[in-house]
């Protein structure tokens, strides 16, 4: 084996960036990652300007296509909180709100069941199909792909289908953009009969989509429903749902 | 012609580009131009009123100077730089008024055109920033007075020497007023663009800063560029909000009357826009005295901060009727209502029917009402507390260790329940894992057929709504998008809380073992999270330098406490949940009022962030721990530092009272577990009006006497700490082999 290397300048710079910001315990792959995330920053940019100044049909790349660049990109990912005065002014209306009073005697609180996580997020395909007869009334529950973006969670879901549509969407493609963030699959329950994983009572029919687990997670969700017919129309309540008799807002924004 | 004269409604950034050129003297004509731009300026008003009355305070003050410093700012420049900055300023007053003849002649003769231009044209890159950014460039357009830049140097140097040539017993007040006179300056030459002179400037005076200030001047140090300014959050806090001084009226005198008869306008001005110096009759500070209160990234606090009536005092607790077959023979008074050993309020027994004049009404905020399974717990705990033990300076707890094997640095957070029954801990692979304590296993509820099958009259049910086949040691909750900063059990072991670097807070319910909801709306990380103690509301606080109050049952929150300078790093409530404390990374603790979220404590003292607070079982005192090591104790009633422990070397991450305040238990970085003799800390305390009125803070140099014991832990910092409701110490932390 040689003589080990020395480091490459790059990484002698970087060091001593780390070194003027005050950081002087690190470990040794600290360098590697900042390096890495350098060459991924810059890199980015100057695509970036290199479309700005492509766009305004000039023949190369200037500053004020890298500095355009590199606003539009402080916008969108290294964002900082919010400014005092913006602070204290929403505080201010929030805390003239007073507090709520509570109802005795209401079960676990817990806010309306569409900011909760507790829909199931599946459904489970039964045995036995059911082929309508009656007066097609299809049902087809659509779904909603609720994109969690780690940086700024906002909010996912799409709106709750209506039951009575027949929808044709099958696929649902993502666009490529969304790579590499994590995406939760929300069927609301629609309002057909839904029962919970563990046992399927044979007296209610329940039907539904299979979706193969092994498709979520990568870029594109390919997801395929099976046009199903719900002959009845019973909406039994689920019994894991919670009765609301004065469940605010619920679908109201 | 340069500039149409814009109305006045319009905003700021143009009209005061020509005049901040003019230092010192100008400042007396200053007051025109300035009058017009202030008030009727729409959405950054507030910052901008401040800046109004600030710039016009120095006119004033300035103009019985403006004779003395009318000539030069200073020996360097000569004449003709000031007559130029006076010509200027004249020929905006001019058109400020629209004396439009009269200006073209006057520019004709004295031939200022390009002067105009070059001026107009600094403002120019300041333009753009206004529209872009509206409030940001208000909140720096603060700076736009500026003085020769090569003269910063001496200013401050000469406001040094004046300082140390002060009177001995003046000397350590007036010091404090070098760092924010520092960093202002400083800022001033980064935003006017004076980038060399700002970085020779800093290079030379940073090493004379205190201290604690280092990290602070850490972050300056890497703003060079006015656009740095613009993106970091807190030095634009740091600039909107007044340094707060406290300092005795002979030195305020002596300081008004240097510079106010020197040429110190700049420093002057400064003084007047960026600082607040609380004046109090008095003998002045002595160094000690002032180190024990300094260290807050704005300064200290105001004496008006702290004078809002506290309602420290405790809640009565329910009258339960025992039932009648328990064997406790602690006596039951009349009304049934036991009495307990833990005494509340100095009242003897539980029978006082009065109310505690420091303690809030019972309605003051809606509390949940009690369960019956909460009664029973209640009871439990009675029962618990005749078996505990009391522990004094002779009789100190066993320490029970809980610790993390294999967790790789990866824990962040610790919590027990407070029947110390489970154990949860917040790692940083986003998981949550939570342990039973006890030989009973975990087990979650049956699903829903199997629950419908089950007798639910019979009296084992909960028990048999459990399912045996789901017994495990522990269980690992999934869920979080980031490492998990923050644990907190509800009182009544049904849910669990955890705050996270994805910006969430989730509820996970321990009977299902399952994410219940995500409260969004930090959107950065969270770092501390606990529940009240009566359940149902909870409290979080995070980066954006807020904390939020919660209830489980909305999905926003129900309050935001807004105030502090830099991230919030732990969040506590107080016993009667009427209040919670905030400690946060710009050194200073505040205390917030749950039912209007006003401020209405605000502590200094720490030379760190504060990473832990617990308050005493009465609810009188707060101790608080941070990154320098020591755990300071708090008169609440007061709003005054009343004791001081060192000991540990390194950050203390836990503190907990014993069960009747007699022990207070840090756990530490630097791997002890110390345990400090609270009842001999809080004897005869001087709290009289003169140290509230004055902030003379005398405290006793007694941290070695009241250290009961220091206990070592094999390389294993101790990031959590809880009595059980029988005195037992418990301590949790990860082994750290490096």
């Amino acid at each position: 084996m040689a003589a080990p290397k020395s480091v490459p300048r790059d990484a002698q710079v970087m060091a001593q960036i780390l070194k003027d910001m005050g950081i002087t315990e690190y470990e040794p792959r600290v360098i590697n990652q900042m390096l890495e995330f350098t060459y991924r920053y810059v890199t980015t940019i100057l695509e970036d300007a290199k479309i700005y100044s492509s766009h305004a049909k000039k023949a190369s790349v200037d500053a004020d296509d890298v500095r355009l660049a590199i606003q539009c990109r402080m916008d969108h990912s290294f964002t900082s909180p919010p400014p005092r005065d913006f602070l204290l002014e929403i505080a201010r209306q929030k805390n003239q709100n007073p507090l709520p009073l509570i109802k005795p005697y209401a079960g676990p609180r817990l806010p309306p069941d569409r900011y909760c996580l507790t829909a199931p997020n599946y459904k489970l395909k039964s045995v036995h199909k059911k082929v309508t007869s009656s007066a097609g009334r299809i049902t087809v529950p659509r779904l909603s792909v609720g994109a969690c973006v780690t940086s700024r969670p906002s909010t996912p879901t799409l709106g709750t289908p209506s039951s009575q549509t027949v929808a044709v969407t099958a696929k649902v493609g993502t666009p490529a953009s969304l790579a590499g963030q994590r995406f939760t699959v929300q069927i609301p329950s629609s309002q057909a009969t839904v029962k919970p994983a563990t046992g399927i009572s044979s007296t209610t029919s329940v039907q539904n989509v299979l979706i193969n687990p092994s498709l979520i997670g990568s870029k594109n969700i390919l997801i395929t429903t099976n046009m199903v017919s719900n002959p009845s129309n019973t909406t039994e309540l689920n019994p894991l749902k919670r009765k609301h008799e004065d469940d605010d807002d619920y679908d109201a924004s | 012609m340069a500039a149409v004269p814009e109305p006045p409604s319009d905003g700021p950034s143009p009209s005061p580009s020509p005049s901040p050129a003019a230092p010192a003297p100008a400042p007396a004509p200053a007051p025109a131009p300035a009058s017009p731009a202030p008030p009727p300026s729409p959405s950054p008003s507030p910052t901008l009123a401040v800046k109004a009355e600030a710039v016009e305070s120095p006119g004033e003050g300035g103009r019985p100077a403006a004779g003395a410093a009318g000539p030069s700012p200073g020996p360097g420049p000569g004449p003709e730089l000031s007559e130029r900055h006076t010509l200027l300023a004249v020929l905006q007053f001019l058109k400020k008024n629209r004396f439009r003849e009269a200006e073209e002649t006057l520019r004709r003769e004295a031939s200022v055109q390009e002067a105009l231009d070059d001026a107009l044209r600094a403002a120019g890159p300041r333009g753009p920033d206004s529209v872009h950014q509206p409030d940001v460039s208000s909140v720096l357009s603060a700076y736009s007075n500026q003085g020769d830049p090569s003269l910063y140097e001496e200013y401050y140097s000469g406001l040094k020497a004046f300082i140390e040539a002060a009177l001995d017993a003046l000397k350590a007040e007036l010091a404090s007023l070098l760092y924010p006179v520092f960093v202002h300056l400083y800022l001033e030459l980064v935003y006017n663009e004076h980038e060399r002179e700002a970085r020779h400037f800093f290079h030379r005076y940073h090493g004379d800063q205190e201290g604690y200030y280092q990290d602070d001047l850490r972050v300056l140090a890497g703003l060079s560029k006015k656009e740095h300014m613009q993106g970091n959050e807190t030095v634009l806090d740091f600039r909107t909000s007044k340094f707060v001084l406290r300092i005795s009226r002979d030195s305020y005198q002596c300081l008004k009357r240097h510079l106010q008869e020197r040429h110190n306008n700049q420093i002057w001005n400064i003084v007047q826009e960026h600082l607040f110096i609380d004046v109090f009759d008095g003998m002045p500070r002595s160094k000690q005295q002032i180190e024990l209160t300094s260290g807050g990234m704005a300064g200290e606090a105001k004496r008006e901060a702290n004078k809002t009536k506290v309602f420290f005092g405790l809640l009565k607790e329910p009258e339960i009727e025992l039932p009648l077959d328990d064997e406790d023979e602690e006596g039951e008074n009349e009304e049934g209502k036991p009495k307990k050993k833990k005494p509340k309020k100095d009242s003897l027994g539980a029978k006082s029917k009065k109310q505690d004049p420091n303690a809030p009404p019972q309605n003051r905020i809606p509390l949940p009402e009690l369960k019956d399974s909460d009664k029973l717990d209640k009871i439990m705990i009675m029962k618990e507390a005749t078996k505990r033990v009391k522990l004094g300076p002779d009789c100190l707890p066993s320490i029970c260790f809980y610790t993390f094997l294999n967790a790789y640095q990866g824990l962040t957070a610790v919590d027990f329940t407070d029947d110390s029954s489970l154990i949860a801990g917040g790692f940083a692979d986003s998981t949550v894992r939570v342990w039973s304590v006890t030989p009973k296993k975990l087990r979650s509820v049956k699903g829903a057929t199997d629950l419908s099958l089950i007798d639910k009259e019979s009296e084992d049910v909960l028990e048999r709504i459990m399912d045996e086949k789901s017994a495990c040691e522990f269980k690992m909750l999934l869920g979080h998008g980031g490492p998990v900063y923050g644990t907190s059990f509800s009182p009544d072991r049904n849910y669990l809380l955890s705050s996270s670097e994805d910006g969430t807070v989730r509820l996970w319910s321990l009977q299902t073992f399952t994410c219940l909801v995500g409260y969004k709306g930090h959107n950065y990380p969270v770092w501390d999270t606990q529940f009240s103690p009566y359940g149902y509301y909870f409290i979080s606080g995070g980066h954006d330098r807020v904390a939020r109050l919660w209830v489980t049952d909305h999905y926003q929150p129900l309050r935001i406490f807004s105030g502090h300078l830099s991230d919030v790093t732990c969040t506590r409530f107080h016993p009667n949940s009427n209040y919670v404390v905030t400690g946060s990374a710009d050194r200073t603790i505040r205390l917030w009022d749950v039912l209007n979220g006003n401020c209405v404590r605000i502590l200094t003292g720490h030379k760190g962030p504060i990473h832990s607070l617990v308050f005493s079982p009465n609810g009188r005192y707060l101790a608080s721990g941070a990154t320098d090591g020591r755990v300071l104790l708090w008169d609440i009633g007061h709003g005054l530092l009343v004791g001081e422990l060192k000991g540990h070397t390194d950050t203390v991450y836990a503190l907990k009272f014993s069960r009747d305040g007699e022990i207070l238990a840090s756990g530490s970085m630097d791997h002890t577990v110390k345990m400090w003799d609270t009842v001999k800390a809080f004897e005869d305390l001087e709290t009289d009006d003169f140290s509230t009125a004055t902030g003379h803070i005398n405290l006793s140099d007694n941290s070695q006497e009241l250290l009961l014991g220091s206990y070592l832990t094999k390389s294993t910092p101790v990031i959590g700490l809880h009595f059980t409701r029988r005195n037992l110490l418990l301590a949790a932390g990860a082994y750290n082999p490096q």
